[in-house]
């Protein structure tokens, strides 16, 4: 292999979107729609056979991508020896653009900040005078299923990583997918961040956590596209005009002419092998679309927190030990509907929870809460007094303390006569 | 010998048999007025509450408990139904998921929600239509469980067949109780967020009901609203009651 790594990145054109938005709302019922459960089940196969198949499509990717010349290769076993290598790589540089990729911002992110790195996403300088539209999940349209599918083309193609512009900064870019058989690589991009950084950066850093590998450029790029078809709606719902520190990477002075610029090709498992000997193996299926997000009810209180946030990454950084628990999970159930590989994100967070409740045990007000149908039972057998004493304010104190009930919480009032004493009754 | 009555096996969980009875009375009558029988088995928590608290043990005790009692009651070939759906998300995957074996195949095979059951003997030519008028603008609200099984328009489809009845809005959003998720101090300020939208819907189609499945989303609803919620099966008992 002689050429230059391939690095692709998809996004929608303006264009684009408005001709297939107008065809896929003026089209007849009889013409044939996208067929979106076909498109799922062709990612449910690739992202199968990527889970199948991650040792050796680790070591096969890492062979391709190494043939190409100027193309580093480095391993991180977990996120310290990612941040080990980065620190290696920049030298004196400590300027690092990073893209908005759930991998490099929740895992990352925060160990190169420690490490004397200032770091800025570049994304959200496009929200200056953002008027956020979209405020929760219910706003959305719903468009994901009416084939916006076909909106989404390989629009630009960076064949060779080389730029007439060269500014000194860091690149530290989280891909979508990479393939194991030739080394591509795949970007999506809604704006112009990820090219810029691209086009521009000193040193390229690619990240490619071990699940983004499939097995060709055709999967690559099928399941680039599947994160666009089915993460658009979720991406909106990040959209506002946020308080974030800016950098203005274009005010940097270009390098002199000739610089030579150094790609990177970061290798990063993190926890993702061992995922595969244990009960949450289907977080191996993501494909980091966050299309989970797109109904969840709690995710609007967790925007803004620096992280980018869906149910997957709320789960993944409780395995990492990032994030205490997984206890403001409604179990709704809404991000299995969503998910296009049906992973079912609910179970995992159980299991999850139920592994660390075994390991390190339960708080009191909690095991106080474990008969609910005991405390239904006694409730009836006192029936008037038990609804008298649940609208007194100083037993609503008393259970806040002890059980964890908020004081002002609609509570059910208890009935005397149950429904089977009735039926047993009427039976009679 | 007569016709054998048809039955059914009827689990009614916390909510209907503790504090709403008249959930279970409705929909028994409103069986009893299709020619069924209703078989109601000893039966306790569906264990899904606990679960959610993390008390696998309690939750594995009742299950084991519910399905042996259902397998027993359903064996010569009844469905069995629910007016509750998180119990029936619980008897339909969560047991088999997390509790797998024989019988809980067995009844995850054998149940349905009551409305999709009735739905599904209208499709068939079988229900009982003889509903009295009842002039009732309603709001219905989805449950996330019913949702989450595919079940969010079998009432507002049954309900529809009321004459006088109409739906004026279906609303799909989280309540954000989560059985006892919302009532729980640590949870309940993000609970009254997510309930917002639902009670800016209910205030805007100023219905004269409103109406859903879950006992969780009923007192979510009632609390923001001071509407009055009430279960699919009241009003179709009402509506047989009226003909």
């Amino acid at each position: 292999m002689n050429g230059i790594l391939p690095v692709s990145v998809l996004e929608p054109t303006a264009e684009q979107t408005q001709r297939q938005t107008a065809e896929i709302f003026s089209r007849k019922e009889k013409e044939a729609k996208p067929d979106v459960e076909a498109i799922k089940a062709q990612l449910r196969e690739i992202r199968e056979y990527s889970s199948a198949n991650l040792p050796s499509l680790v070591n096969q990717f890492r062979e391709s991508v190494s043939k190409y010349p100027g193309v580093k290769v480095g391993v991180a076993e977990n996120a310290s020896q990612a941040i080990k290598y980065i620190n290696e790589v920049a030298g004196e540089t400590k300027l690092v653009s990073i893209n908005k990729s759930t991998v490099v911002t929740n895992e990352l992110r925060s160990g190169l900040e420690s490490t004397g790195f200032k770091v800025y996403i570049r994304y959200f300088k496009e929200f200056k005078d953002f008027d956020k539209v979209i405020q929760d999940y219910w706003q959305l349209p719903g468009l994901s299923s009416q084939g916006l599918g076909q909106s989404f083309e390989i629009t630009t193609k960076i064949a060779q990583l080389e730029a007439t512009e060269v500014r000194d900064y860091i690149a530290v870019v989280g891909v979508n997918a990479v393939s194991a058989e030739d080394g591509q690589v795949f970007f999506l991009q809604h704006f112009s961040n990820i090219s810029e950084d691209l086009n521009e950066a000193k040193k390229v850093i690619l990240v490619v956590a071990i699940d983004k590998i499939v097995k060709n450029w055709e999967d690559a790029a099928f399941q680039t596209k599947c994160n666009g078809i089915f993460g658009l709606e979720s991406m909106t719902l990040d959209l506002e005009s946020r308080v974030v520190e800016q950098y203005d990477f274009e005010k940097l002075p270009p390098l002199p002419q000739g610089q030579k610029r150094e790609v990177h090709v970061l290798i990063l498992d993190n926890g993702r092998s061992a995922l595969l000997s244990g009960a949450q193996r289907d977080l191996l299926l993501c494909l980091g679309c966050r299309a989970c997000v797109r109904q969840c009810p709690i995710g609007h209180h967790f925007v803004g927190d620096g992280k980018v946030w869906s149910p997957k990454s709320y789960l993944w950084s409780f395995l990492l030990g990032t994030n205490p628990s997984t206890e403001a999970c409604i179990h709704c159930g809404r991000c299995y509907v969503e998910c296009p590989v049906d992973i079912d994100l609910p179970t995992l967070m159980w299991r999850a929870q139920f592994e660390h409740y075994a390991r390190h045990g339960r708080t009191p007000k909690k095991r106080l809460l474990d008969y609910p149908e005991l405390l239904a039972e006694l409730g009836c057998l006192a029936g008037p007094i038990a609804n008298w004493a649940i609208a007194k304010p100083v037993f609503r104190r008393l259970i806040e303390t002890m059980a964890g009930i908020h004081r002002e919480a609609h509570m059910p009032t208890f009935h005397h006569e149950s429904l089977r004493k009735w039926a047993s009754k009427r039976k009679r | 010998m007569g016709e054998q009555k048809k039955k059914i096996v009827y689990y009614a969980g916390c909510f209907a048999n503790y504090y709403d009875p008249e959930i279970g009375k409705s929909f028994i009558e409103v069986m009893e007025r299709n020619g069924f029988e209703v078989i109601i088995p000893d039966e306790k928590c569906c264990g899904m509450p606990m679960l959610a608290n993390g008390n696998v043990k309690g939750a594995a005790k009742n299950v084991k408990f519910n399905l042996k009692s259902l397998t027993r009651a359903a064996s010569p070939g009844y469905d069995i139904l629910t007016t509750c759906p998180s119990c029936n998300l619980m008897l339909r995957s969560e047991c088999v998921t997390f509790f797998d074996s024989e019988e809980a195949r067995f009844v995850s095979e054998h149940i349905y929600d009551a409305s999709e059951y009735l739905n599904k003997l209208n499709r068939k030519g079988e229900l009982n239509t003889k509903f009295g008028r009842m002039d009732l603008k309603v709001f219905y609200h989805a449950p996330c469980h019913m949702k989450v099984q595919d079940l969010t328009y079998e009432s507002v489809n049954l309900l529809k067949l009321i004459p006088g009845l109409s739906v004026v809005k279906v609303n799909t959003a989280c309540c954000g109780m989560g059985g006892s998720y919302g009532m729980k101090k640590v949870n309940y300020d993000l609970a009254i967020e997510i309930a917002g939208k639902v009670w800016e819907e209910v205030k805007t189609a100023q219905p004269d009901k409103g109406v859903t499945e879950c006992g969780g989303c009923k007192l979510q609803i009632e609390a923001g609203t001071g509407i009055n919620v009430v279960h699919p099966q009241m009003l179709l008992r009402e509506a047989y009651g009226s003909y």
